[in-house]
């Protein structure tokens, strides 16, 4: 059997062990009942004194529901799914260290590159699970709650549902894809450590760190490379023209955190004693 | 002679904090035989064996397993050695067959076809069979570490490195590792089985190695070990017979008798128990009792280190 | 006894015997190798983010010599460009603190400090759509002929400015005549840099020595640069930067410097990236969404005889209750009779209080200029600016015994208690003396 077989046989393996598990399981149900509560709760505030009010496009949601999706995400970015990531990346390397299955896997053998990469896979897999559960329960409970209708974009044009969907879709991808520095930040942490709740809580400190650095005018020359800074680009698949040059930039900015941290992440894995 | 299993050259790790774990050991495991690797917790060994898998990377020194240079050559080499270290480790809420599963699935050269057979077996042979679909986390310690010996079961390997197997285990279950170990044997496997219970595997070993504080202080085929040892003989007789077994011993050019009480002590050197015997019925001494007596290995060990092994309880 | 010695020593190792001298020498390297690549990852990831930048800062534009008085003449002549591009506007006026964290999204404010990214489509005609990006939202303002909306993604809101049905009639009849003209005023204007350098040069010789400053590249374009600076020392004004495209003559990017900062531009209004092509109609057209609230305001078009007497800017025909001490970049402007703390809290009865229109108050360069620059409040209650404008105007401005005084790097405003507005591009003492 030939060594690409074998290779996504671990990978099989790894996903139906990550998404098999009860924690990540609730985790994806936690995330996946904000759209609901939040599109429940707007639904029934909608003919009150408090309607259209809140932040992003929440006040966009009872008029098309397919803004929920992009309310639920934006709700999420900032907390929720940086927790998430955390929890799926910080656990990859650090919760096989602790549990002590990192040197059996090691001894089987498996190299230790090719680890780094099914858990990497696996935990980006999970993210991008994450953000599918929020943004297609959000269409779901929008859909139901508030209908879908054509798309009123920033710029005061509307588009066709069709398109609207499309460009959606596109919030959610880029959303996502987003979040790739952060899963490879916390590859790398969890190279460092045996215990995963560090891993895990570093990576979260590091999306809030970098939000609260973003804030600080002080610091406007370092805020285009900041993980998170580009975070609230997708808001440009709802502008007029979509600026594919504002998209590439701000995936051009995940792709070095994920250059960056996954060669660390691959020297100290690859360099590291396993004493666990 | 067909080269060593298992082989050391100058082995040296130390660890960040200065601590020199394993100390430049030359190991040596023939073929074929149970090695059994001794020594006090914290002498060395598990570091060692970490050292010999590729998990932890040697300060100074070399390595090979099955005569691949470790940790080098981990990627054709693993799959021959079994292995147990430090304590089985496995996914709690996975089963014991889930788990074996699991492991069969990151060996790149196993044939997943085969996978749920050879586990069942595996299984079957540690005697877990019953308990196959339980979660790893309602297993007792013993049967945590005979799933772990299922692991290394899972395919036929030509080397079993073994880290305490028989931690955890009853008297029964101790017995069941010894049993099984010298069935592996028999079958021609090498074993390397670690333990700091020497009574424990000295029975199934026909090589020892013991270590202490980082240092591979002996090395040997357990029964040129135990031979090594000056032989003495003790007589045990009547309190006024003493003297005349003493004379008679010295006669017969046995050395340094020491007495006490009805018993007489001394070295055997080159003289047979059983001439020692008829000299001494011949002199009329009762014999009560007569025992020819080696060293034991715990005994070579105190006198090696000055330091006792932890004791079976 | 055998002591540490393995007691068949003769046999070899599989491979050849390494000392464990060299052994050490082959395994630390290796571990430094590896570290070694996320050392060349993370130079090579700063090489590719930083040195675009770099390379293109280095580029030497190497264009033909022109004198400052050609290329002023050229721009005047060049066609006005169809155009899609990007500027960045960055303000450094040295404002009092401005409670910024209440802004959520794109708003005209925000033009007051820090940067903004405003993007630009135009067909070099009566057309235009101008865009200020916020986080997740988006002001825009959509000029077309005699019409023209903003709209903003926070509020869901339109305002639309259109004249009124006879004045339509004659703008059509006079269409050929007013296409030059002015369109109709705009609450919340956008500054584009072709805008702003229109209003500098169009008067730069009155009161300022042109010159030349080293060639540039903006966007990736060839630039020169025309120094615009005043003569008049007692302006706060020190000189105004236009970088000007090479091939098409528009004006890429504006810079204005203050007597009070060397360093960095007080205003600074660019193009990060233009391309000289006709936008899409979809781009040029605006249908309000049938969210949004839509407010109209009529906007009355001039006579044609009142338009060419503002367009000679013949100074003593101002409206009642304006005066103009002084000239060109250090002249200052006073009104009378305004109920400044009721305009500022939007009370729309202040407004008939307001002599003229807002753009008539500065005929001369510098307030037009900065009125470009600056969002045009003061009509109160408008969708597009969210703060509440008497706590804004109690941030702004400071207490002085003549009376509150807003003082910025640009431009210096005081209102006295007897109800006059003095304003002008000099410093504060100015007008603390004149008052």
């Amino acid at each position: 059997m030939s060594r690409a077989e074998g290779g996504s046989r671990l990978l099989r393996s790894e996903l139906s062990l990550v998404f098999g598990r009860r924690r990540n399981i609730t985790l994806l149900v936690g995330l996946a009942t904000v759209p609901l509560l939040l599109g429940i709760v707007l639904f029934v505030t909608q003919d009150s004194a408090l309607a259209g009010q809140g932040p992003g496009f929440v006040g966009r949601v009872t008029g098309n529901g397919l803004f929920l999706v992009v309310s639920s995400l934006v709700m999420c970015l900032p907390f929720l799914l940086p927790l998430t990531i955390g929890i799926a990346s910080g656990d990859a390397i650090a919760g096989e260290a602790q549990a002590g299955t990192l040197r059996y896997l090691l001894a089987v053998p498996v190299s230790r590159t090719r680890v780094l990469v099914v858990k990497a896979v696996a935990a980006l897999a999970f993210a991008g699970a994450a953000v599918a559960a929020i943004a297609l329960m959000a269409l779901l409970s929008g859909a139901v709650l508030f209908g879908l209708d054509d798309v009123t974009l920033l710029s005061g044009s509307t588009v066709p549902l069709g398109e609207g969907v499309l460009r959606i879709a596109g919030v959610a991808v880029y959303v996502g894809l987003s979040l790739t520095g952060l899963v490879a930040v916390g590859l790398f942490f969890s190279t460092l450590t045996e215990v995963p709740v560090g891993a895990m809580a570093a990576t979260v400190v590091v999306a809030i760190v970098s939000a609260v650095l973003d804030t600080l005018p002080q610091l406007a020359a370092i805020h285009p490379g900041l993980l998170t800074h580009h975070w609230l680009d997708f808001a440009e698949f709802l502008r007029l023209e979509v600026d594919w040059g504002v998209l590439g930039e701000g995936l051009a900015v995940q792709g070095a955190w994920v250059a960056i941290f996954a060669s660390l992440a691959w020297s100290r894995f690859t360099t590291a004693d396993v004493t666990s | 002679m067909t080269p060593p299993a298992v082989r050391s050259a100058g082995l040296t790790k130390r660890f960040r904090s200065g601590q020199v774990a394993v100390d430049g050991i030359e190991l040596e495991v023939p073929r074929g035989s149970v090695y059994g690797f001794l020594g006090p917790n914290g002498s060395g060994k598990t570091t060692t064996i970490r050292m010999l898998l590729g998990l932890v990377r040697p300060t100074a020194g070399r390595a090979w397993l099955l005569e691949e240079p470790m940790p080098e050559g981990g990627g054709s080499v693993l799959p021959r050695v079994g292995v147990l270290v430090e304590g089985p480790a496995f996914h709690p809420y996975l089963t014991g067959r889930a788990n074996l599963a699991r492991l069969d699935a990151a060996d790149a050269t196993a044939d997943p076809r085969t996978t749920r057979r050879r586990s069942d077996a595996a299984l079957e042979r540690v005697g877990l069979a019953a308990a196959a679909a339980k979660p790893f986390r309602q297993y007792s310690l013993g049967m945590k570490q005979r799933l772990g010996l299922a692991a290394a079961l899972l395919r036929p390997r030509d080397l079993l490195v073994l880290d305490e197997p028989t931690n955890g285990l009853d008297p029964q279950g101790t017995r069941e590792v010894r049993h099984l170990i010298r069935e592996l044997a028999d079958a021609g496997t090498t074993v390397l089985v670690s333990s700091h219970l020497l009574a424990e595997i000295d029975q199934v070993c026909s090589h020892i190695g013991i270590m202490s504080q980082g240092k591979l202080l002996v090395q040997d085929e357990r029964l040129a070990l135990t031979e090594r040892g000056e032989p003495t003989l003790v007589v045990r007789t009547a309190v006024d017979h003493v003297g005349t077994a003493t004379e008679v011993l010295t006669a017969l050019g046995l050395g340094a008798p020491v007495v006490d009480g009805p018993e007489v002590t001394a070295s055997l050197g080159s003289v047979a128990p059983e001439t020692a015997t008829a000299a001494l019925v011949g002199a009329g001494v009762p014999v009560v009792g007569l025992e020819a007596r080696r060293p034991s290995l715990e005994q070579l060990f105190v006198t090696l280190t000055g330091e006792g092994f932890d004791v079976a309880r | 006894m055998t002591e540490t010695q393995p007691s068949s020593p003769a046999t070899p190792p599989p491979s050849s015997p390494v000392a464990p001298a060299s052994a050490t020498a082959l395994a630390t390297p290796s571990a430094r190798r590896r570290w070694a690549v996320p050392a060349v990852v993370a130079t090579a990831v700063a090489g590719a983010f930083v040195a675009p930048p770099l390379l293109a800062a280095a580029g030497d534009a190497s264009l033909p010599e022109v004198t400052p008085l050609e290329l002023l003449a050229e721009v005047a002549e060049a066609e006005p460009m169809a155009l899609t591009g990007t500027a960045v506007y960055t303000a450094r006026l040295g404002l009092p603190e401005i409670p910024f964290a209440e802004i959520a999204g794109a708003d005209p404010i925000a033009l007051l400090a820090g940067s903004s990214t405003i993007r630009v489509w135009t067909d070099g005609e009566e057309r235009s759509r101008a865009a200020l990006l916020g986080p997740a939202s988006e002001y825009s303002v959509v000029r077309d002929g005699p019409e023209a909306w903003t709209y903003s993604s926070e509020e869901d809101a339109v305002v639309h400015y259109a004249l009124s049905a006879e004045d339509e009639a004659r703008y059509e009849a006079l269409a050929d005549q007013l296409r030059a003209g002015p369109s109709p005023e705009v609450a919340g204007e956008l500054p584009t840099p072709e805008e702003a350098a229109r209003l500098v040069l169009d008067r730069a010789e009155e009161h300022s020595t042109v010159s030349l400053d080293a060639q540039t590249t903006v966007a990736g374009r060839d630039a020169y640069q025309l120094v615009v600076t005043p003569r008049s020392t007692e302006t706060l004004v020190a000189r105004v930067v236009v970088a000007v495209d090479a091939e098409t003559s528009t004006p890429l990017r504006v810079q204005v410097w203050s007597t009070q900062d060397e360093a960095t531009p007080a205003l600074d209004v660019g193009f990060t990236d233009v391309t000289f092509a006709a936008p899409e109609d979809a781009v040029l057209e605006f249908t309000a969404p049938a969210s949004a609230t839509v407010e109209e305001v009529v906007v009355p078009l001039p006579e044609v005889t009142e338009m060419e007497r503002t367009e000679g800017a013949a100074k003593g025909e101002l409206p009642e209750g304006v005066t103009v001490a002084g000239e060109g970049w250090e002249s200052v402007t006073t009104l009378t009779g305004l109920d400044v703390a009721a305009l500022v809290a939007g009370d729309p009865a202040a407004l008939a209080s307001v002599p003229g229109s807002e753009r008539t108050l500065g005929s001369e360069s510098a307030q037009e200029l900065i009125g470009e620059f600056l969002p045009e409040d003061g009509e109160g209650g408008h969708p597009g600016l969210s703060l509440d404008g008497a706590a804004l105007y109690e941030q702004l401005t400071t207490e002085v015994p003549e009376g509150r005084l807003l003082s910025s790097s640009l431009l210096s405003l005081l209102v006295t208690e007897d109800g006059r507005v003095l304003v002008g591009a000099v410093p504060a003492e100015t007008l603390r003396g004149m008052a």
